[in-house]
């Protein structure tokens, strides 16, 4: 079958280039001959002979107007709809990406405490890959559920040690990647709840600090905030900031899910003069992280600086990472093993991950997925033994129950989402978050396009996400029959033969 | 699109030479003043077209001192004196008082293609094409 149209576009371009001009020469003689009202098709055909000019004879950078002239406008015209055409009319509900339509609506009834039924049955594709959730045919009563509980240093009887008690968590971004209005919505709605905030690797907290939910500050590879000149650890600094009441623990970040082997980047664009002094950097360029610590060059190092943050701090202090080869985590374990030092917690992140500025290939294609990324690193910490000294936390596009409650059963102590409270705060998905034009005002500093959050409204709304995402995880919990976060593993999932996991369902992973 | 200092004091001298043109006839046109009557009905509009004509010009200035409209309002200025030029050539001619008119109508236009040179990056379908360019 034949692809071609069954108009000749080049001709038809061809004659309305010949066209334009004609009708420039006879508005011109009907204005001078008939009304002089003509003159205005006169000036227009004259303004659009111009510029069909210019495409055709004036511009060298796009072929398609050299060759076709004003026609070949048409295409870029309809091509820069498309995304919005698609999003509002054509895709269905569960193909867009990175987050369909149907999961986004589900974190909006949530954030609005709008009832999350749905009926006639799921959308989703029953097919080989999609891992689901084995139910009991005993659940457990409400009553019996267990309150969630998760101490962070009690394995070394840590005086500063932090009891979680809400197991989701706002995971690690800067004030930077955010803009201030979006911290404070997502810091006063977690402190509402009780829960957990991480701080992202943005320097000294100023907006965090600003509401009254605990912390824990990130340090990325550039440290900033706590750096010296030479990008070592500023250790005055860190103490400075580990004292903070608000401040409750201490994150390394290794590596993140957007861009792992990579620094953070934060494009010029969105570095205020704020923004700038906070990090202690110039704002007249991308500020491009290091792609690690200077104090980590290999297994025995990065171990002894978590011991060094760890005792500087004296609080709970974990890593973030992105696994790319488990066999280097299993590495990395041995060595905690061998110095006897562990990190608090890790967090797993998915190469799923991100907000925020990365290079199209690093989003795409580097790094572990979420599931087997997490799966490994919690049967490895098994069977070396150790998994009772830290506790895993899990991030990369769980902001669903039905995501998260697999992330848990699959050795996740905890669940770290940054994009869906950037959802519950009203994120539409316009994928501008590097641009400093958010259109709905997260991820930039614009202050008019910050000017449609009203911070008290949209706490609410993560306050009203948290809570119901808790009410799901307790439904979810009776239904596969245990009482505790705790009692769920790899035994209550269904894993279908195409799945990503099957591997581990068949041969679980043995170091 | 922002445009360094002194190309964007150039553009804001060539509106306000562009709007003062175009503002002072304003008040002939509106208020019917004799010399506009005239002109119109020479070029059979009146009085639809002087009201019509002068609705555009105003509007036009407008444009033309709103920072975010400014070149829509080039556009239209320079659309309007385009018309005013060809009025001059095809019907009123260059006799007298028409001179300086016309004259002033050919500066006018002027001003409003400098002001759309300045700021070419910001006209509707030629942006996207000059800022495709490989540096």
């Amino acid at each position: 079958m034949s692809t071609k149209l069954a108009v000749n576009l080049h001709k038809l371009a061809r004659f309305i280039n010949v066209v334009i001009p004609l009708l420039l020469v006879l508005s011109f003689l009907l204005g001078w001959l008939v009304s002089f009202y003509f003159h205005f098709l006169t000036i227009a055909f004259l303004f659009l002979s111009l510029l069909n000019a210019y495409y055709l004879f004036g511009q060298r950078n796009h072929t398609l107007l050299r060759n076709f002239g004003i026609l070949g406008q048409g295409r870029y015209m309809l091509e820069s709809l498309g995304p919005e055409l698609r999003q509002y009319l054509y895709a269905n509900d569960t193909e867009e990406r990175p987050f369909n339509r149907a999961e986004r609506a589900e974190v909006y009834r949530k954030a609005t405490n709008v009832d999350s039924a749905a009926s006639f049955g799921s959308q989703n594709d029953f097919d080989q890959t999609e891992i689901k959730v084995r139910h009991s045919m005993f659940p457990t009563a409400t009553s019996d559920l267990e309150p969630f509980r998760l101490v962070f240093g009690e394995d070394r009887q840590l005086e500063n040690a932090y009891a979680l008690k809400v197991p989701f968590i706002v995971s690690a971004m800067s004030y930077g990647a955010l803009g201030q209005r979006a911290i404070r919505s997502f810091a006063r709605g977690m402190g509402a709840v009780g829960g957990l905030m991480n701080t992202g690797e943005g320097g000294y907290p100023k907006y965090h600090l600003m509401e009254s939910c605990d912390l824990v500050f990130q340090m990325g590879t550039a440290k900033f905030g706590v750096r010296n000149e030479d990008g070592s650890l500023n250790e005055k600094a860190l103490a400075e900031i580990a004292a903070l009441p608000q401040v409750k623990m201490i994150e390394i970040k290794l590596s993140q899910g957007a861009k792992p082997g990579k620094g953070g980047i934060l494009p010029k664009e969105k570095i205020t003069d704020e923004i700038a002094m906070l990090r202690g950097v110039s704002k007249d360029r991308d500020i491009v992280s290091p792609p690690c610590h200077v104090e980590c060059k290999d297994y025995a190092s990065t171990v002894a600086f978590i011991e060094r943050v760890r005792s500087i701090s004296e609080l709970p202090t974990g890593i973030k990472l992105c696994i790319g080869h488990l066999d280097q985590f299993a590495q990395l374990a041995r060595e905690m093993s061998r110095q006897g030092v562990f990190p608090d917690w890790i967090t797993i992140d998915g190469a799923e991950g991100g907000t925020g500025a990365a290079p199209k290939a690093f989003i795409d294609r580097v790094g572990l997925p979420l599931l087997p990324a997490l799966k490994g690193a919690h049967d490895l910490l098994v069977s070396a033994g150790i998994r009772d000294q830290l506790k895993l936390l899990a991030s990369g596009k769980l902001i669903n129950p039905g995501a998260q409650i697999v992330a848990l059963c699959l050795g996740a102590d905890a669940i770290c989402t940054a994009r869906g409270f950037m959802f519950a705060a009203g994120c539409i998905q316009a994928m501008q978050c590097g641009s400093n034009t958010c259109p709905v005002g997260i991820t930039t500093h614009n202050p008019e396009l910050q000017r449609g959050i009203v911070i008290e409204d949209k706490a609410k709304r993560v306050a009203n996400y948290v809570r119901n995402l808790e009410h799901d995880l307790a439904e979810l919990l009776c239904a596969v029959g245990v009482r505790s976060t705790r009692e769920i593993g790899f035994q209550h999932l269904y894993v279908p033969s195409q799945s990503i996991l099957n591997s581990y369902a068949n041969a679980p992973l043995t170091p | 699109m922002t445009l360094s200092k002194p190309k964007r004091i150039a553009s804001w001298i060539g509106q306000l030479i562009a709007v003062a043109i175009m503002g002072q006839t304003l008040f002939f046109k509106f208020t019917g003043h004799a010399e506009s009557v005239q002109l119109f009905t020479e070029l059979e509009m009146e009085p639809t077209g002087r009201y019509l004509i002068g609705a555009l010009e105003l509007v036009a200035c407008l444009l033309l001192l709103i920072p975010s409209s400014v070149v829509y309002g080039a556009l239209l200025g320079a659309g309007l004196m385009s018309g005013a030029i060809i009025g001059h050539i095809t019907r009123l001619g260059w006799a007298g008082d028409r001179l300086s008119l016309g004259l002033s109508a050919i500066a006018a236009l002027t001003a409003c293609s400098a002001v759309l040179f300045l700021r070419r990056k910001e006209i509707p379908l030629v942006k996207s094409v000059l800022k495709d360019r490989p540096h």
